[in-house]
């Protein structure tokens, strides 16, 4: 009866895990709707233009065309998409950003520039840089001078997405790491009233509560580092490469834990000692916890 | 024959005589950022800026421009963090621009106005004092810029829920070649 109550409970506690780090995941295959009305110059609404949505991450793509009334719609999962929006005798238009969330509708109006009128604004954003020499004012350098090509001055919004959506994730990741560690603290100090000989059942359940809460919340924390947009190119140095490397401790660490701990509680509730496998529960617990607390260490403080 | 080549030879010159006087070129570069936080001190160092004067009629115009990229503080962790919150992908360069007097060039202590490009801001900075050496026939131009996060509308990025400080100094050290 014992066992079995413990069992349940221990897969109960598992599945809240599983659907903690799940979760995420489950929100992003929800859809939501993206529309809005394309427009010419003076207004009037661009039937038949080409509206693309890549998704930036995903590489979802979907393309359509507006209908006479300008207008367009698009059902898709949920995510950050580059729009664009094309059509003949105007210039590209394109939004690096539309982020779809589930169940919700963004609107993103598209309004064109005719192509005259691009290639008159442009042919003077040049005239303007260059300072006349024939005036007698010194000549300025322009970054071509330099051996710098215009390709290399431009920017690149797709990039900074992805930094941006990667920074937005490690940040969850880093709160998540933090407030982690509050639960751990607590799973260790009541590790002292459910081991020992004296101890009792409620001691022993608050120190399985704490644990399993400890175990869900790293992995999610684990989820939001894993999914974090990689960057290409990019050399890992400094600190974070101990950051990086202390999570093949503490992770399966996290795994053996409450693993090693199930075995234990069960014996501990036969009125049995401790013994066999089991009693690595406490070290592994150790390790695991001082693993965890350097890796948060090692980004946040300067050796 | 003859009067056509000469003809052509002087339309063909005119834009080198209208040409700048005089030409500085940076040999080499170093710039670093500060950075303060409350658990953390640390600089971002670059060596990849590029840079030119020109001098024309007793008035010099200099430029210098560097990527955002090629800051490095240590951490790649970290520098990938600056270039998100400076939009150093959308705005790749930090270019600085500056006009002096010719005779200024030539002074141990230089007071320069910059106008500064960064992270789609423009700022200038009035008055900023730089020091000048000259060694080996090369101009050794250093000092400070007083920079601030605000200057460029960049929100200060946090560590553990603290913000880092809103001035970023930016040490400059060039060495000038002139032409």
């Amino acid at each position: 009866m014992g066992f079995a109550h413990r069992l349940r409970n221990c897969l109960a506690g598992l599945a809240a895990a599983f659907l903690m780090v799940t979760a995420p995941s489950l929100m992003a295959q929800a859809r939501g709707e993206l529309t809005g009305t394309v427009t010419g110059p003076d207004g009037a609404p661009v039937g038949f233009a080409l509206v693309t949505a890549a998704g930036t991450e995903s590489g979802y793509r979907l393309a359509a065309a507006t209908g006479t009334d300008g207008t367009y719609k698009f059902s898709l999962p949920s995510g950050d998409y580059r729009v664009t929006f094309e059509s003949l005798g105007y210039q590209a238009v394109e939004f690096p950003v539309a982020s779809v969330r589930p169940l919700s509708r963004l609107i993103e109006n598209c309004e064109f520039e005719s192509t005259e009128q691009t290639q008159n604004d442009t042919s003077a954003e040049p005239a303007q840089q260059t300072a006349p020499t024939s005036s007698g004012k010194p000549q300025e350098p322009s970054l071509e001078d330099l051996g710098i090509a215009p390709s290399q001055t431009k920017g690149n919004a797709r990039e900074q997405a992805l930094l941006d959506k990667r920074s937005h994730m490690l940040k969850v990741h880093q709160r998540l790491g933090l407030i982690t560690i509050a639960p751990l603290g607590a799973t260790l100090i009541t590790s002292a009233f459910a081991g020992g000989r004296e101890t009792s059942r409620a001691s022993r359940d608050a120190h399985a509560a704490l644990g399993a809460t400890t175990v869900g919340l790293y992995f999610t924390t684990a989820y939001f580092a894993i999914r974090a947009p990689k960057i290409p190119g990019t050399k890992t140095r400094g600190p974070i490469r101990l950051h990086k490397a202390l999570a093949w401790i503490h992770g399966p660490g996290m795994v053996l834990t409450p693993i090693l701990g199930e075995i234990a509680f069960a014996q501990k509730s036969r009125g049995e000692r401790v013994h066999g496998i089991a009693s690595l529960h406490g070290p592994v617990a150790i390790v695991t916890a001082g693993a965890f607390g350097t890796a948060v260490m090692s980004v946040s403080f300067k050796f | 024959m003859l009067r056509r080549l000469l003809i052509s030879f002087c339309l063909l010159s005119l834009p080198a005589l209208a040409a700048a006087d005089s030409q500085w070129v940076l040999e080499q570069a170093t710039l670093t950022y500060h950075v303060s936080h409350p658990l953390h001190q640390f600089d971002g160092v670059s060596h990849a800026a590029k840079g030119k004067g020109f001098c024309h009629d007793g008035e010099c115009n200099f430029l210098i421009a560097v990527p955002v990229k090629s800051f490095d503080s240590g951490d790649s962790n970290r520098d990938l963090h600056m270039l998100q919150v400076t939009r150093g992908a959308q705005y790749p360069l930090v270019s600085v621009r500056t006009r002096l007097p010719e005779s200024a060039v030539t002074s141990a202590a230089i007071n320069l106005d910059l106008e500064v490009q960064f992270a789609g801001q423009t700022c200038e900075y009035k008055q900023i004092s730089f020091q000048r050496v000259v060694q080996n026939g090369e101009t050794r131009i250093t000092g400070t810029i007083p920079a601030k996060l605000t200057d460029f509308k960049i929100d200060p990025p946090t560590l553990l829920t603290m913000p880092i400080k809103n001035d970023i100094p930016v040490r400059i050290d060039l060495t000038w070649h002139p032409m």
